[in-house]
C-alpha cells in the first residue's frame, strides 16, 4: 500500500476523494484551503486520505474496512514528514471529539475541546510554551482584551482605557493574522504606541492561539447551523486556558450591533468563561452617533480620505497611515 | 561450496517494522533497499536505519545485501561508506549500464575499506541490470570485478524502456534473462531474476518461477515473505535427482578411497560440472529439509 | 555540537519512533510511549548517551515511540541530529563506530 499525492484538480481523483471524505461525514468547504492532499491506495481503491493547509491537518478520512489498523498512523505520519520537509514542525488538527484519542496516540496534545470538537497540536512548540513565554503579573483584578486592531482606532483606545481603569493589569492579546491590511507587526506597534501612556497594559502577541475563530476549519461539522457555535465555543475554551494560567478574571469585549456572528460569540463566551472569568460587553464608542470602526478607517484609506481617517484614529495611528498611504493603497489594490 | 541464493527478499530501507522482522522468513538473501523504495526526503534516515540494523539485528544465516543509491546521486558515496562500515556482505549497484559503473563503485568501496581499516576486498558486490545497454553489456559487467557475486535483472525499468509491459509468458524478458544468465555463467557468478509484484497472484508467480528455474537462474527476487516458500518448493530437487546426486557423491568418495583420480558412475566418467550439480542438488535438498545431515532421504 | 534549527526524523508507524529536535537550554526530553512504564528509562538512556556522544548539550527532544528497537531509536535520533546540524551527508564516523 503506497502513499501518493492526489491531484484534486483531476476529476478522476477528485471523485474518489470526494466519495471517501463524504462517506466519512466530512463536508467539503473550499478547495482553496488545501495545500496538498495525500492518499493511500489498495490496488485501485482509495482507502485513506489526508490534507494540510499551512500547518493545519485537514480532511482525514479512512475507509471503514481499513480503520483501526496502521493506516491512520501512516497517513498522519506522512503528512507530518511532508510538512517537516518544508520546515513546518508545529502542527494543529481540528477534529471530532471521538478522534481525540487516535491523535493523542500519535503524540498530539489537546489544546481545548468542546462537545462538538477538539483542537490538538504536536511538534516543537505548544500552548504550554506559549503561556510560559508570557510576562506574569500579580493582582486582584487582571483583565484581558483580544483584538485584531486593523488598525488601532479610538474605539479600541476607549475599550482599553475602560479596562485599564477597572483593573490592576490588562493583558492585550493581538490576534496574529497576516491576512489583514496591516501586518501583525504593524498592528502590534500601533497598539503599543496607542496605549503607551497606560502603565498597566501589557501588549502581547496572541501567537497561534488567539486567532480569529472564523478561521477555524469546520469541515467535520455536519450540521452547518452549528458551525459558528462550534467555532466560538472552541475559541472561548482556548482563551480560557491561556487566561486561567495568567490569573485573568475578567474579559472586556466591544459590542458589535447587527452582527449575528458576534452575537453567537458573546453567547458562547458567556457560557464558557464564567464563573472564573467574567465578561464585560461595552458599547462601542461613537462620535456624534457615528460608531468608530476599523472597517470605516480602511474604507477611508481606500478613498485616500485622510480627513476621515483622522477622525477615527489616535494621532499615532494617523501618523503611520499618512506616512505609508501609498504602501497601504498598493496592498488594497493587490487584494489585501 | 557455492552459496544457495534461491530467494532475495526486498526490504524497504525506511520501514523499521519490516527491517526488524526480515530475518524470520528464511530468505537466502535479504536486500535492504536505500534506492527506489525510499523517498528523496528520507534517504538519510533510511541509511541510518539499515546501518544500525545490520549491526544489531540477528538475521541468522541470510546473506545481507544493501541496494545503494547510484554514485551519480548525492547519496551514493555516503551510502557506500555507511554500509561498508556496518559490515554488509554485498553492496548492490542499481541501474548498472557498463563495466565502468562497477569499477567506479568498487573504487569507492575500496576507499571506504581503507578509511575504516577493513581488509581490502571483504565487501562483495552485485550489479542490477535494468536497461537495454546494461543487458547488452551483461557479459562485461559480470566480469568487471572480482568482488561481484552475481548480477540481477531489474525488469520494471527495463520493460518500460523497451516500450512493453510484463506479460504472463515472459516473452518480453526472454532475451534479457538469457543475456544475464549467460553473462553470469561465463563469469562464474550467480544470476538473479526480477521481482513479481502482484503478490496475490500465486499461480502467475509460480509460473514465472518455473520459467526461470528451467532457464537456470540461481533464484528470484521476492517482495513479500509469502513468495519465499513458493520459490523454495519449485527449487526443491525431486527424489530422483537427489538419489542421482547421492550416487555421484558416493562415487567420488569411492574414487578417493581407491586413490583413483578418475571418477566414474555406471560406467560413465563423471565431469566437474556434474559434480558441482550434485553438490548443489544436495545443498538444495538439505535446505528444503528433504534429507538429513548425512544426505539420507527422510522418507527412507 | 549546536542544534541549528528544528528537525524531525522517523515516523509514527508501528516499531518506529519519531524525533523532533529543537533549540533549547540544557537537555530536555519529552517522551511519549505506550511502553513508557517498562522501557521509558531505557529509551531515555539511549537518547542521552547518544546526545552526549555528539556533544549536544542544549536541545529539546520530543520523542513519540511506537515500540522501536534500541537500534531504531539510535538510527532515527542520529538522522534527526544530522538534519538539525545540517550534516546529513557528512556522518560523524567517530560516533557511529
Amino acid at each position: 500500500m503506497d502513499i501518493t499525492t492526489l491531484n484534486l484538480k483531476d476529476n478522476y481523483y477528485y471523485q474518489q476523494w470526494q466519495n471517501l471524505v463524504q462517506n466519512e461525514g466530512l463536508v467539503i468547504e473550499n478547495l482553496a484551503d488545501i495545500t496538498e492532499t495525500l492518499g493511500i491506495y489498495d490496488g485501485d481503491k482509495l482507502i485513506a486520505t489526508g490534507s494540510y493547509f499551512e500547518n493545519v491537518l485537514k480532511y482525514l478520512a479512512i475507509d471503514p474496512d481499513y480503520q483501526g489498523g496502521n493506516t491512520f498512523n501512516k497517513i498522519v505520519s506522512t503528512l507530518i514528514n511532508e510538512l517537516a520537509a518544508q520546515n513546518v514542525f508545529h502542527i494543529f488538527v481540528f477534529t471530532k471529539p471521538k478522534y481525540k484519542k487516535s491523535f493523542e496516540y500519535l503524540g498530539f496534545q489537546i489544546i481545548a475541546e468542546t462537545e462538538f470538537s477538539a483542537l490538538l497540536e504536536t511538534g516543537d512548540y505548544s500552548i504550554g510554551q506559549y503561556i510560559k513565554s508570557l510576562p506574569k503579573v500579580t493582582g486582584q483584578n487582571i483583565s484581558a482584551i483580544v483584538m485584531n486592531a486593523n488598525p488601532f482606532t479610538l474605539g479600541h483606545r476607549y475599550l482599553v482605557e475602560q479596562a485599564s481603569k477597572q483593573s490592576d493589569y490588562v493583558y492585550l492579546f493581538v490576534v496574529n493574522q497576516d491576512a489583514s491590511l496591516f501586518t501583525t507587526q504593524e498592528r502590534i506597534d500601533l497598539i503599543k504606541q496607542g496605549v503607551a501612556d497606560l502603565g498597566n497594559v501589557i501588549v502581547v502577541s496572541g501567537d497561534q492561539y488567539m486567532v480569529s475563530f472564523v478561521t477555524f476549519p469546520a469541515y467535520f461539522i455536519k450540521s452547518r447551523a452549528d458551525v459558528a457555535k462550534y467555532q466560538t465555543q472552541l475559541d472561548a475554551k482556548v482563551f480560557k486556558r491561556v487566561a486561567s494560567a495568567l490569573h485573568i478574571n475578567r474579559r472586556f469585549v466591544g459590542n458589535e450591533p447587527y452582527s449575528p456572528t458576534t452575537e453567537i460569540y458573546n453567547r458562547s463566551m458567556k457560557q464558557i468563561l464564567p464563573p472564573e472569568i467574567s465578561l464585560d460587553i461595552l458599547d462601542r464608542k461613537a462620535i456624534d452617533n457615528d460608531i468608530i470602526s476599523a472597517t470605516k478607517v480602511r474604507k477611508a484609506i481606500q478613498e485616500s480620505n485622510l480627513e476621515a481617517v483622522q477622525k477615527y484614529v489616535p494621532e499615532t495611528t494617523f501618523k503611520f497611515i499618512k506616512n505609508n498611504l501609498p504602501v497601504l493603497l498598493r496592498r488594497i489594490h493587490n487584494g489585501n | 561450496m557455492e552459496r544457495l541464493r534461491r530467494t532475495m527478499m526486498f526490504v524497504p530501507g525506511n520501514n523499521p517494522a519490516m527491517i526488524k522482522d526480515a530475518g524470520i522468513y528464511g530468505a537466502d538473501s535479504i536486500m535492504f533497499d536505500l534506492e527506489d523504495s525510499v523517498s528523496l526526503t528520507e534517504k538519510d534516515t533510511a541509511r541510518m536505519l539499515v546501518f544500525e540494523a545490520l549491526q544489531n539485528v540477528d538475521y541468522g544465516n541470510s546473506e545481507l545485501v544493501v541496494r545503494i543509491n547510484g554514485l551519480d546521486t548525492d547519496m551514493g558515496r555516503a551510502d557506500i561508506f555507511a554500509m561498508v562500515k556496518a559490515g554488509v556482505e554485498v553492496i548492490r549497484l542499481p541501474k548498472t549500464e557498463t563495466p565502468e559503473d562497477v569499477i567506479e563503485t568498487e573504487k569507492v568501496i575500496a576507499e571506504a575499506e581503507k578509511f575504516f581499516g577493513i581488509e581490502n576486498g571483504r565487501t562483495h558486490m552485485m550489479a542490477a541490470i535494468e536497461s537495454a545497454e546494461g543487458v547488452l553489456n551483461a557479459p562485461l559487467i559480470a566480469k568487471a570485478s572480482d568482488r561481484l557475486i552475481g548480477i540481477a535483472l531489474g525488469a520494471e525499468d527495463y520493460v518500460t524502456m523497451m516500450k512493453t509491459h510484463r506479460y504472463p509468458d515472459g516473452a518480453e524478458l526472454s532475451f534479457a534473462r538469457n543475456m544475464i544468465l549467460h553473462g553470469a555463467r561465463a563469469a562464474g557468478i550467480a544470476a538473479f531474476d526480477t521481482v513479481y509484484s502482484d503478490v496475490d497472484n500465486t499461480e502467475g508467480f509460480n509460473h514465472e518461477v518455473e520459467i526461470i528455474h528451467e532457464l537456470g537462474f540461481d533464484g528470484k527476487s521476492v517482495i513479500n515473505p509469502r513468495q519465499i516458500p513458493l520459490v523454495n518448493a519449485i527449487y526443491a530437487p525431486s527424489e530422483k535427482e537427489i538419489r542421482n546426486a547421492k550416487d555421484v557423491l558416493n562415487a567420488i568418495e569411492e574414487a578417493h578411497k581407491k586413490g583413483s583420480g578418475v571418477i566414474s558412475l555406471r560406467g560413465k566418467m563423471v565431469d566437474k560440472p556434474v559434480v558441482a550439480r550434485a553438490q548443489r542438488t544436495m545443498a538444495l535438498a538439505k535446505a528444503s529439509h528433504l534429507v538429513d545431515e548425512e544426505g539420507n532421504l527422510y522418507a527412507e | 555540537m549546536e542544534i541549528k534549527h528544528t528537525a524531525l526524523a522517523g515516523t509514527l508507524e508501528s516499531s518506529d519512533i519519531q524525533f523532533t529536535l529543537s533549540k533549547g537550554t540544557g537537555v530536555e526530553i519529552n517522551l511519549d510511549s505506550q511502553v513508557e512504564k517498562q522501557f521509558g528509562k531505557q529509551i531515555k538512556k539511549v537518547i542521552t548517551d547518544l546526545l552526549s556522544e555528539y556533544g549536544i548539550e542544549n536541545v529539546n527532544v520530543r520523542a513519540v515511540d511506537k515500540g522501536a528497537l534500541d537500534c531504531t531509536i539510535k538510527a532515527r535520533l542520529i538522522a534527526a541530529i544530522q538534519r538539525a546540524t545540517d550534516t546529513q551527508n557528512q556522518p560523524n564516523w567517530e560516533v557511529l563506530g
